[in-house]
């Protein structure tokens, strides 16, 4: 199985942007920079300021990735599919909507908290958003590799369910008690991966996934979503060398 | 393409444990929506679910740990290279209820990959497996993920188990969405209010058709198509024109290879909300047309068991083929529009080998599963 990166963004402790617009990619511990909408969209965009917060980094992580990728403005609804892994998922958001029923048993609930405690709800966001119509659900996974997403992803390409998905990972971080689950700095990193790339992009390079379930991305063994970045860039910067 | 059967189907319900049991149930007309007493209920538009009425959480566990607990050991020898896929919309939010209160709870239970850690410990694993979680189809999903994996070779056996609770999180969120009805949920009705809450759990064991012929496991059904699209136009309400559920139905008949005339029956997600059960029967009668395949919904019965709602539905579409029967739909009584002639109070006797299944969720996301009746009777 084999697809072509044409894609990534992210937002970390440290930095946010997309590929294109970046020479290396960081990322550290630390506390997530505020989000605004006139930092990730150009375009108005109410209902943003609305999202909680892990929607919102989600939501920025994606809406950078499809805009490296030359994605980001459709007239008509896309087969791109979106799978996102997470280690706490919208835990913020739980607690926050738990405790609006806590105050006067329930009847000041929240529904629109409610509404974004499901960790998928920023993937539905993110397809009304860009008009994506594939599959599209979040991978919980024990280990913090987040591999699961792109294999998924590859898989879903190899099978035919989408042409082009996003994918990646999304993660807030977690106040006590729920620290100890959270093994990796928070922030959200996404990727955008072509069946057959359009001849107007230029492409990162190939991510395969080898019948031993390991991925490769150009002959180079991948062990994490971070380090994929790291190539990414280190391809494009490879390539512009080559340049006239 | 490789074939991908169903080997083993187990279920956890308020009608109590296996399959037999909950089957049994619903040919009766049984439904498990009674009033609830596991937490106070007077704020909320609702009062009743359906809820297993002896679980109980114990030293500090959610109740999905003892609702798990309940439900593996009805599984047959699970082989060691399984790959495990758990699906949950709230895994064990149950405990997130507990520390925020004070009360001594595992916070671990409430993490997403929580019931995978559980069951691939219990089972004995070799890997830890993933969960998926894409709200209220959750195991559907989970299901066409795994028959994606045997079909394409990249897996060989694939155990899909689902779970979510009935919580006062869960409950009081409906409520503050207007979703709950007052009375048990009426599928398809024109009186219905909205829907009735729900728990279980199911699992479901996937595996290659060669190599359950060689290991001579049942062969109770075949995963033949599936499929899953997003609305891309509401976070919590379906398109009005079901274009995500369209979209994920072809993209199964493609996979099965199906004909509109070869599917026998439709097992829907019918919860009893206005949107959900009209939008479900305009892409249905869109798709069918004229031909007169019957569509039921269990939620009658049941109640919404949220991420769970996929797997106990495909459990119970394997009782649908092998019988050549679909259960009735409890609570209805008076046709919506479009359901006439399709959805029935009472059981109905069908010819065909293939049952679409069917469900939607919260963000938009639909899903379509086709089975094959197996050969194993």
């Amino acid at each position: 199985m084999k697809t072509a990166i044409t894609g990534s963004g992210w937002v970390t402790p440290t930095t946010m942007g997309w590929g294109r617009n970046h020479d290396r990619f960081e990322w550290q511990k630390g506390e997530l920079p505020d989000i605004t909408r006139k930092t990730v969209f150009e375009e108005p965009y109410p209902h943003f300021g609305r999202l909680d917060r892990y929607s919102r980094l989600g939501l920025s992580a994606i809406s950078f990735a499809l805009r490296d990728a030359g994605l980001n403005k459709w007239t008509r609804k896309r087969n791109i599919g979106i799978i996102a892994s997470t280690l706490t998922g919208c835990l913020d958001t739980d607690i926050d909507y738990f405790d609006t029923v806590m105050i006067d048993g329930g009847r000041t609930a929240s529904p629109h908290l409610f509404a974004f405690t499901l960790p998928n709800s920023f993937l539905g966001e993110a397809s009304i958003r860009f008009g994506l119509t594939g599959a599209s659900f979040i991978i919980g996974e024990p280990s913090a590799s987040s591999l699961w997403c792109l294999r998924m992803s590859l898989l879903g390409i190899a099978e035919g369910q989408f042409e082009k998905v996003v994918c990646g990972l999304c993660d807030l971080g977690s106040l006590p008690p729920y620290t100890e689950y959270h093994k990796r700095p928070c922030g959200a990193l996404f990727f955008v991966f072509e069946k057959t790339p359009r001849h107007t992009q230029r492409v990162y390079g190939d991510l395969c996934l080898e019948e031993n379930g390991v991925l490769m991305f150009n002959n180079n063994e991948i062990k994490s979503l971070p380090v994929l970045a790291q190539k990414c860039l280190s391809a494009f910067e490879a390539k512009d060398e080559l340049l006239p | 393409m490789k074939a991908v059967w169903i080997t083993d189907a187990v279920t956890v319900t308020p009608f109590g444990e296996g399959l037999e049991q909950l089957w049994q149930a619903l040919l009766a007309a049984k439904s498990a929506i009674g009033p609830v007493s596991r937490f106070p209920v007077k704020n909320y538009n609702a009062g009743i679910a359906s809820c297993i009425d002896d679980l109980a959480a114990l030293g500090g566990r959610s109740m999905g740990h003892a609702m798990i607990q309940r439900l593996l050991p009805h599984l047959d020898p699970v082989p060691q290279d399984t790959l495990l896929i758990a699906a949950t919309t709230k895994s064990g939010i149950d405990n997130l209820e507990n520390v925020r209160r004070g009360y001594p709870a595992e916070p671990r239970d409430v993490m997403i990959s929580a019931m995978n850690v559980e069951i691939h410990r219990k089972l004995n694993l070799s890997a830890e497996g993933i969960s998926i979680s894409a709200a209220c189809a959750s195991s559907s999903v989970a299901i066409a993920q795994g028959a994606a994996m045997i079909a394409s070779g990249w897996a060989d056996a694939v155990l899909v188990c689902c779970m979510d609770l009935v919580t006062e999180f869960v409950f009081s969120g409906f409520s503050a969405l207007q979703a709950l009805s007052a009375e048990p949920c009426r599928p398809f009705d024109r009186d219905r209010s909205g829907l009735s809450l729900g728990e279980g759990a199911a699992a479901l064991m996937l595996m290659r058709a060669e190599r359950a012929e060689q290991e001579a496991r049942p062969h109770l059904a075949t995963i033949c198509g599936w499929g899953a699209a997003s609305d891309a136009s509401h976070i919590t309400a379906p398109d009005r024109e079901g274009s995500g559920l369209k979209q994920a139905i072809n993209q199964a008949m493609r996979t099965a290879k199906c004909e509109v005339s070869d599917i026998a029956g439709i097992s829907a997600h019918g919860t009893g909300t206005i949107y959900n059960d009209q939008m479900e029967l305009k892409v249905f009668n869109h798709i069918f047309k004229n031909h007169p395949i019957p569509i039921y919904s269990i939620k009658g019965a049941l109640g919404h068991t949220l991420g769970a709602a996929g797997g106990i539905e495909v459990a119970v579409g394997i009782k649908t083929l092998s019988e050549r029967t679909t259960p009735p739909t409890i609570g209805f009584s008076n046709p919506e529009r479009g359901a006439e002639e399709r959805v029935m109070p009472e059981p109905v006797n069908i010819s065909g080998d293939y049952l679409l299944a069917t469900n939607s969720g919260f963000g938009g996301i639909n899903t379509a599963i086709i089975l094959g009746r197996g050969s194993f009777q």
